[in-house]
């Protein structure tokens, strides 16, 4: 099952590796800066917590590039069922925070299974995908059970967030797979597309007390009267960083406690507060080197199933991306989706490295052959 | 399949167009925008808190004071639930909820919820810690000594503008002008600016008052009011040769630290404000004035025996049967004899009196650095019937300050000068530096022998056969004078033969006079005569003043004493 040879170590994907491991020591170096005291005083220890999972998740991706993709493959479904009882246990004895339920104990350890549950369902989904010959049309079985049923276990939480992605992933693996192309190829297109536009437009459109209830009809967990002042100050915070920025350790929004969720959620506004528009161009260039390198794994990628994972696991990091900066420059609703790789959160910040060990995967043995 | 991969690329380049286009507007277009609005909500236009200067007395005792308090105040635009704000702030400060709920809705950054509390009271507050409540530090005026001086001193506002007294006479210097500073704010309006803190102090008073004859004083002046159960009553001390007022007190009074729980007429200071008819007081006028101009010598007989003198038709008696003789003019100032000081003013002739009248500073303002102070009334030689000089004379028909009699009696003290009275000795600043001393001024209105002449003769006014021997200070002699005028009654606009104002002014000791000092007392209670009412509260005063004074007795080397000088 582990073949730790040289020519796996020579073949490592160490670009994909070196762009998230940048990514990550940005976002402590910018948790550090976000939650600075405004006076002297005790540093809140978040960057130390994050850098300790940092480690972990180092450790967790070695060990899921060791392992031949095969096995994952393999065990998808095993795999996939562990993820659909992880979710069902949070309803019956999750941990409510910020009103919904989301988190899960097992000793003293706390996670947000949806986390691990969105790679076990691409792992799933793309080898169902991959193992059968569908011909353009989905069973409603497996549709039922690749879409409708996580989606409620999700929506139940409420975590309507970790639901549209889960669709999202659903619609674009099935588009990859050549299910209903032409349709589906349009309208997705023209959805994603849109997306920036069309909510912003409509968005704006609307009242205040509109905008709260639809955001409160979305999601419940986020305090409906907050929202405009989330992204009010979210914008005030990055358009205040110009073009040099205001310098490291310089930003004020942060520490003075006028940006909330600042070393979560809005991570990326303290960031571009304090680079400016050169370091928030340059970050996003790595994002989109990220982005292209698993597109380009997954055009590499030797069977379908590597390619399907690829891409889902690409478009994943992607849609998170996409939300997240959305949300902090007022173009998309505030759905509480973190920044990938750079946002505070031990759970997330595992479960991307161990999707991003699985790109790694694919990419390293994308010379060997493959006997299923 | 290459063409699925292809169409994926471009949205994920058009995401980032899309991204990047709004980073070009938010942080480069509108980057000026959004700058300003950072800065308008995390810095906050703070006034440098402003110490109002101290109040000293002449030893350098506090009177006024500042003391650390708190206020508080709602940010209406950084509050994000106006009912647990409400709640918050009506729990800890017993304020009702609906009035904290509309004084919110408002587009103002800043309403006052209270202010001026205890450092107690805001703790609580701070500890909760609720966006949109705000706790700034003001400092508040405090009088340590409550009502004492209350009169002098005046008080202030809630902005610390004085309204009375010295603290609105001298508001300009006391009063110290806060700057504006930006300081950081963090989104909870806690302000974030330690270690930075100036503090601006306006100049420090020095008063001409002592606390401890201040005291003495009011001491007294409170018993009286007790005793004879008097409406009103006025005291005032001054150092006759400079106009150094040492203690001034009025009865009604107020307490200063929360002057709104009194009555307007409790708070003005009567000394200088209201003007009376002195009587018998006045009777030094026409007698300094008859020294003065030669007509008069002290043994000069006056004729007194009929009991009445006739002016212009009307009788004017005297009081009492043992002045129903030929008097001498010594004597009819020490028994106060009505029908002897008429005679003397006739003597001296409409125009002398009237010329004196001014000379002493009746019908005019003493210029004292207080606020209030009434002229008085003298009316024009024009204005006098006939009968007018006889009661003049005497003390009616005109009105006077109390004040203004006790100047009047000084020059006759200090050797013949008109002093102008004052309570402010020195102004100085934060810094020590002296920006004010008050300087003496004096003004010659009589020469020294007629004033040493007219001190003898008071002084029989407190020895056997004077109409004040209840004045008279056990070891040092007092020079002075009663009155008893009668108050005019509001019904039948004449003189009330119940209701009278009892006086008694005069200085001591005689031969270096260390204190003058007028006791007036409206309306006491079974007693009229100002010998016996005012006599005896001036006594007091005066004995335990000179002891806290440390002035030797006059007799203290036929007593055998040893003087102990500090």
């Amino acid at each position: 099952m582990l073949k730790i040879n040289k020519r796996l170590f020579k073949n490592f994907d160490w670009i994909t590796f070196s762009l998230i491991i940048t990514l990550s020591i940005i976002g402590i170096i910018t948790i550090y800066s976000a939650t600075k005291p405004p006076l002297d005083g005790g540093h809140p220890d978040f960057y130390t917590k994050q850098m300790l999972w940092l480690l972990i998740s180092v450790a967790a991706l070695f060990i899921v590039a060791a392992i031949d993709y095969i096995w994952i493959y393999r065990f998808s479904y095993p795999i996939y069922i562990a993820g659909l009882l992880m979710l069902a246990a949070v309803l019956i004895a999750g941990k409510t925070a910020m009103g919904a339920e989301r988190w899960l104990s097992i000793g003293p350890i706390s996670f947000q299974p949806v986390e691990f549950f969105k790679v076990f369902f691409i792992i799933a989904f793309s080898a169902y995908l991959a193992n059968n010959h569908l011909a353009g049309k989905i069973p409603v079985k497996s549709l039922f059970i690749f879409a409708l049923l996580p989606f409620i276990l999700l929506i139940k939480q409420p975590h309507l967030g970790g639901a549209m992605l889960v669709v999202s992933l659903f619609v674009i693996l099935s588009i990859l797979k050549g299910i209903n192309r032409k349709i589906i190829t349009t309208v997705l297109a023209i959805s994603i597309i849109s997306i920036p536009f069309v909510s912003h437009i409509f968005w704006e459109g609307l009242k205040d007390y509109q905008k709260n209830r639809l955001v409160a009809f979305m999601d419940p967990s986020i305090d409906p009267s907050g929202i405009g002042y989330h992204i009010n100050q979210s914008k005030i915070t990055i358009g205040s960083g110009g073009v040099f920025g205001k310098g490291y350790l310089q930003g004020t929004q942060g520490p003075l406690r006028f940006l909330p969720e600042k070393h979560t959620d809005f991570i990326f506004s303290v960031f571009a507060e304090e680079w400016g528009f050169i370091g928030s161009l340059l970050l996003m260039g790595i994002y989109l080197m990220l982005f292209l390198r698993g597109l380009d794994t997954a055009a590499r990628a030797k069977d379908e199933f590597g390619r399907l994972v690829a891409t889902g696991i690409t478009a994943m990091f992607f849609i998170y991306f996409c939300i997240n900066i959305g949300m902090t420059l007022g173009i998309m609703p505030v759905v509480g989706m973190p920044l990938p790789f750079m946002s505070y959160g031990g759970t997330a910040l595992l479960a991307n490295f161990i999707a991003a060990g699985i790109l790694i995967n694919i990419r390293t043995r994308r010379f060997e052959l493959f006997y299923p | 399949m290459k063409k699925r991969a292809a169409i994926l690329s471009i949205v994920i380049a058009f995401g980032f167009f899309a991204v990047a286009f709004r980073l070009v507007d938010i942080m480069l277009l509108s980057h000026e925008r959004f700058s300003a609005k950072a800065k308008n909500q995390q810095t906050v236009e703070e006034t440098i808190p402003a110490k109002r200067g101290i109040i000293f007395d002449r030893k350098g005792r506090e009177l006024a004071i500042n003391v650390k308090t708190e206020s508080v105040f709602i940010d209406p635009r950084m509050v994000t639930s106006s009912e647990r704000v409400a709640f918050a702030l009506s729990d800890a400060l017993g304020i009702k909820s609906d009035r904290i709920l509309s004084s919110m809705d408002t587009n103002r950054r800043f309403v006052w919820v209270e202010r001026k509390l205890p450092l107690e009271q805001t703790r609580s507050i701070r500890e909760l810690n609720i966006s949109g409540i705000g706790i700034v530090s003001e400092s508040k005026r405090f009088y340590p000594k409550g009502p004492l001086a209350s009169h002098i001193i005046g008080f202030v506002n809630i902005d610390k503008k004085g309204l009375e007294g010295i603290e609105r006479r001298y508001d300009k210097y006391l009063t110290a002008m806060g700057e504006n500073a930006n300081v950081f704010r963090d989104a909870r309006g806690n302000i974030l600016s330690e270690g930075f803190m100036r503090e601006i102090r306006g100049n420090n008073l020095f008063l001409t008052i002592d606390e401890g004859l201040q005291y003495i004083l009011e001491k007294n002046l409170d018993e009286a009011i007790v005793h004879w159960q008097a409406a009103s009553a006025t005291a005032i001390m001054m150092n006759p040769h400079t106009g150094e007022i040492l203690a001034m007190a009025n009865r009604p009074t107020f307490n200063p630290n929360d002057p709104q729980a009194s009555k307007a007429s409790d708070r003005r200071n009567r000394a200088i404000t209201d003007g009376y008819e002195p009587g018998s007081t006045f009777k030094i006028i026409a007698g300094v004035a008859a020294l003065e101009e030669g007509i008069v010598k002290p043994d000069t007989k006056f004729d007194c025996t009929a009991g009445f003198i006739e002016v212009s038709g009307k009788k004017i008696r005297d009081a009492r049967r043992h002045t129903h003789k030929v008097l001498t003019f010594t004597e009819a100032i020490q028994k106060s004899s009505n029908v002897g000081i008429v005679k003397i003013a006739q003597s001296l002739g409409i125009d002398k009196m009237y010329e004196y009248i001014n000379r002493f500073g009746f019908g005019q303002r003493t210029g004292i650095d207080l606020v209030g102070e009434i002229a008085g009334m003298v009316r024009p030689p024009e204005r006098w019937s006939g009968v007018s000089i006889g009661f003049i004379s005497i003390g009616y028909e005109i009105l006077v300050t109390p004040l203004q009699i006790l100047r009047a009696y000084s020059a006759i003290a200090n050797g013949g000068f008109l002093v102008r009275p004052h309570v402010v000795s020195e102004i100085h600043s934060p810094n020590g530096e002296i920006l004010y001393r008050a300087a003496p001024e004096a003004q010659r209105i009589i020469s020294e022998n007629t004033a040493r002449v007219f001190r003898e003769v008071l002084k029989t006014v407190t020895e056997e056969e004077g109409t004040a021997l209840k004045a008279a200070v056990d070891g040092n002699q007092v020079a002075g004078k009663t009155g008893t005028a009668q108050l005019v009654d509001p019904e039948t606009n004449r003189h009330s033969n119940e209701r009278h104002v009892s006086s008694f002014v005069g200085f001591v000791p005689v031969e270096e006079p260390k204190i003058a000092m007028i006791v007036v007392i409206h309306e006491p209670k079974g007693e009229s005569y100002g010998g016996r009412v005012a006599g005896p509260v001036f006594r007091k005063i005066a004995s335990e003043s000179l002891s806290y004074m440390n002035v030797p007795r006059e007799d203290y080397r036929e007593r055998g004493l040893l003087l102990v000088r500090d």
